[in-house]
């Protein structure tokens, strides 16, 4: 008798429990809709008083003709600009003091993950402003820095930010001695062997005795693979030409960092394919009017233009401004758009996931209060993986007190 | 120049040179008047203007006369052969003052690392106005790239790794001549108190200051010095001929004759700190002595607005796009990133506090300059994202500089009498897009814009 009250008290507690679950049955908690702004999706034209429907993190639609399911949260967006977030292919945000191991100049084995700073509010600063996908990695004092990561700024699981955690080698030409690209040649040779010794072993079935296993070398062989690529920094018209040698010979995906002066060499560039990261943000680099309209020639000769910010060189929450910069020196909108979306995405091998506003792409999205390259314009709202990361009503006190 | 109540200073101290002083300054007034009579008349017709002094004049027109504004308004007479320029559709407004720079002086001659107090140095005999050093340009001032910033005035400073670095000045970015250019000098005496000053520790042979306590006591110690110094300047001045005789004068000390001119409230102390204990240090020590205080970059002033505003405190903010202060990125440094506030103008105006932004652009190596104040009116945009109104944010880099540098009897607004530094401007000055088409300097055309993304 005595544990049927316990059976019953427990059910009746269960019931009590589950009580608000039943009522709200009819609400769809994962599922989001953003209903009348003009959505700039990066890869198709602008679309005014749009709707774009969120699904379990994901898009599930958008458009003008889309069908709210019953119980989906609405979200009135009516004379707001939506975009897609923000993809900054090159930074150091998390690893500061952390990002040069100078004493080891040819060092590919270094993975930028282990030195990454997670607890800084800069993280979450990006995100604030539209930056929600960052490529971030070692520095440029060495010759071969390191493997860079891949991951999102905001997110309560680290291990489901990371969109790919290495594989990227980061290398730096500097031209600063003779020395500098036979030394990155020799190693990328050595890699080749390395790579040769290994298919034969796997060919042969593993009978004969293992390889040794080489760390640095080991992480360049995807690259000679054809499956990653090398993130060169590089400024200089000359060092872009002689990389490019370098990656007929070798026949790997290489991307351009910084690339002040890839305007003057823009054809061989683009008839390589290769595409170019660069800076515009001239408020803070004393960088001259010839580079700044130098992104439209690069632009114009077909090379695919990604912009960055080389936190902490510039503020990662500038990159939004980079893109207003760019357009300004005379790209037009859309194009200065997919610098900072599609362009890096696609680059990055990550555009099946970011990038764009297109069905089953992540839902991270970034609703403005106005043209959404202006200076003046403010940040709204952001989702993550269709999840509301930041609210400018909610989470900024300022915003409300000063006015 | 002399400011007008030095030179009559001046004058009584030395009598008996009253008629050849009286003779060259009449000559030093007429010349820029002789010149200026060259200067064609210039009529700027059916822009809007943002005076940045009331309320903007739709289809407005501005009356360049002798170098000067002579006329500003809807319904202004234009003088017989004036030159019309067409402003329709465009925007007319004063230069751009940029009330902090390190403009035209090379980054090694900044600072004087040796000696933490320097009030003798004059930022003026480092400063460089030819244009682009070692190539081929010729002439005063004329850099194309911050004047297609529409910047006509700047602030020029030593630099901050010195607990006094020296005397600024007030230049413009065009003039005839030195004396053409200058609009203030001394202007104020740069001062910093936080990390930039501070010497290598080392255990042997260690100079102060090697923490902020040290910076406060060489600030105190140069003061006192000052004080005293002028004590025993009018101890003499009040001695007889006879007496003046038997002594002899107090040694010259060109620092300590700086000095005195902050203790007599001529010139201000521009402080640089930014973290918000530094700013009260800088507070308190000015009171102390009873000196004017202008507070440089100023990161955290907003945590002590009410204080500045009571106290009449002027704060001249850095870029806020990238704050780059205490000579580093403030990303690198988690105790300045805690300090750092978008609202920060916002409060700051809000409470009452008189606030400029400026670039604090210096050299950039061969480069050129770094957070240059060509950029200003970018700067100042992104602030009306955080609730600084276009209005505030406009002043904020004309006229309010301008008050702060204590030349708005000559620039920072368009006004009758002003200097005739005018910016127009193809759009909106408030948009990523616009350009400044025009930029004229005492009534001359100095810049126009060629090509350009449109």
């Amino acid at each position: 008798m005595k544990s049927a009250i316990q059976t019953f008290m427990i059910l009746f507690f269960v019931a009590f429990l589950m009580a608000p679950l039943t009522f709200s049955a009819g609400e769809l908690e994962d599922t989001v809709a953003l209903k009348g702004a003009t959505v700039h999706t990066a890869e198709g034209p602008v679309i005014s008083d749009a709707i774009i429907l969120v699904k379990e993190g994901k898009i599930a639609a958008v458009g003008t003709d889309v069908d709210i399911p019953q119980g989906a949260k609405v979200i009135d967006c009516a004379g707001k600009e939506i975009i897609p977030g923000l993809i900054d292919e090159h930074s150091h945000i998390g690893a500061y003091f952390d990002a040069n191991e100078f004493s080891m100049p040819l060092g590919p084995e270094n993975r930028a993950i282990d030195g990454l700073n997670f607890e800084v509010p800069h993280w979450y600063d990006a995100m604030k402003a539209g930056v929600i996908t960052v490529i971030t990695g070692p520095g440029s004092g060495e010759r071969m820095g390191g493997q860079s990561v891949t991951i999102k700024t905001w997110g309560e699981d680290l291990k489901k930010r990371i969109l790919k955690e290495n594989r990227e080698a980061k290398m730096a030409v500097n031209a600063r001695d003779l020395s500098h690209i036979p030394n990155i040649r020799m190693k990328l040779i050595k890699a080749l062997e390395y790579k040769e010794k290994w298919d034969k072993y796997e060919q042969g079935d593993k009978k004969g005795p293992t390889p040794e296993r080489d760390l640095g070398l080991e992480a360049l062989v995807p690259v000679l693979k054809g499956e990653e690529k090398l993130r060169v920094h590089i400024h200089f018209a000359n060092d872009m030409m002689t990389f490019l040698k370098l990656k007929d010979e070798f026949g790997f995906d290489v991307t351009f960092i910084h690339s002040s002066e890839a305007y003057k060499v823009a054809p061989e560039i683009a008839k390589r394919n290769v595409p170019v990261i660069t800076l515009p943000l001239a408020t803070r680099i004393a960088i001259s009017e010839q580079l700044l309209f130098g992104i439209k020639k690069l632009y114009e000769a077909g090379v695919k233009v990604a912009l960055h910010t080389d936190h902490p060189v510039v503020h990662q929450r500038c990159l939004r401004i980079n893109a207003g910069m760019v357009i300004r020196y005379g790209v037009p909108e859309d194009a200065a758009l997919q610098m900072v979306t599609i362009n890096p995405a696609k680059s990055s091998k990550i555009a099946d996931r970011v990038g764009s506003i297109a069905v089953g792409k992540d839902a991270d999205l970034v609703v403005l209060d106005g043209t959404w390259y202006e200076p003046s314009t403010r940040v709204d709202m952001v989702f993550v993986d269709g999840l509301l990361a930041y609210d400018r009503m909610q989470d900024d006190k300022s915003a409300t007190e000063v006015d | 120049m002399f400011r007008r109540r030095q030179f009559t200073r001046q004058l009584q101290a030395v009598g008996w040179v009253l008629p050849a002083v009286l003779s060259v300054a009449a000559l030093l007034l007429a010349l820029p008047i002789l010149q200026a009579q060259d200067k064609p008349v210039i009529a700027i017709q059916g822009g809007t203007v943002l005076t940045m002094a009331g309320d903007a004049i739709e289809g407005g027109t501005v009356v360049l006369w002798q170098g000067k504004i002579a006329a500003v308004g809807k319904q202004v007479s234009i003088p017989d052969g004036a030159q019309i320029i067409d402003a329709t559709g465009k925007y007319v407004m004063p230069g751009i003052v940029d009330a902090m720079t390190y403009y035209g002086i090379r980054p090694f001659a900044l600072n004087d690392r040796a000696k933490p107090v320097t009030p003798e140095n004059k930022v003026i005999l480092a400063y460089y106005p030819f244009g682009k050093r070692m190539h081929g340009e010729k002439g005063i001032v004329k850099d194309q790239e911050i004047l297609s910033g529409g910047v006509t005035t700047v602030y020029i400073a030593p630099g901050d790794q010195q607990v006094i670095g020296g005397q600024g000045a007030v230049v413009k970015t065009y003039g005839a001549d030195y004396q053409a250019f200058t609009l203030r000098e001394p202007a104020a005496i740069d001062m910093c108190i936080g990390d930039p000053p501070k010497q290598e520790p080392r255990y042997i042979g260690a100079k102060p200051p090697l923490t902020r306590m040290g910076i406060a006591t060489l600030l105190r110690k140069a003061l006192v010095g000052a004080q005293q110094y002028g004590q025993k300047l009018k101890d003499y001045d009040q001695k007889t001929d006879e007496e003046k005789e038997k002594a002899s004068p107090p040694p010259r000390n060109l620092g300590m004759e700086a000095m005195i001119k902050l203790l007599n409230k001529d010139i201000p102390a521009r402080i640089e700190s930014d973290f918000v204990d530094d700013i009260r240090t800088a507070i308190r020590i000015c009171d102390e002595f009873d000196i004017d205080l202008v507070i440089d970059s100023g990161l955290g002033a907003y945590k002590v607005k009410d204080i500045l505003a009571e106290k009449k405190i002027p704060v001249v903010l850095g870029p806020p796009i990238h704050p780059f202060v205490q000579g580093g990125e403030v990303s690198m440094s988690p105790d300045l990133y805690r300090e750092m506030d978008d609202y920060s103008a916002a409060k700051l105006l809000k409470a009452g506090v008189p606030v400029a932004l400026a670039s604090f652009g210096f050299s950039f190596g061969g480069f050129g300059y770094a957070t240059s104040g060509r950029w200003l009116l970018l700067e100042a945009a992104y602030l009306t994202g955080f609730n600084v109104s276009d209005e505030e944010a406009l002043k904020m880099i004309t006229i309010n500089a301008a008050q702060i540098l204590g030349v708005d009897d000559r620039v920072g607004s368009l006004e009758k009498g002003k200097d005739a530094d005018v910016i127009i401007l193809d759009g909106y000055p408030l948009h990523i897009k616009t350009w400044v088409d025009q930029v004229f300097i005492d009534g001359e055309n100095v810049y126009t814009r060629r090509g350009g993304a449109k």
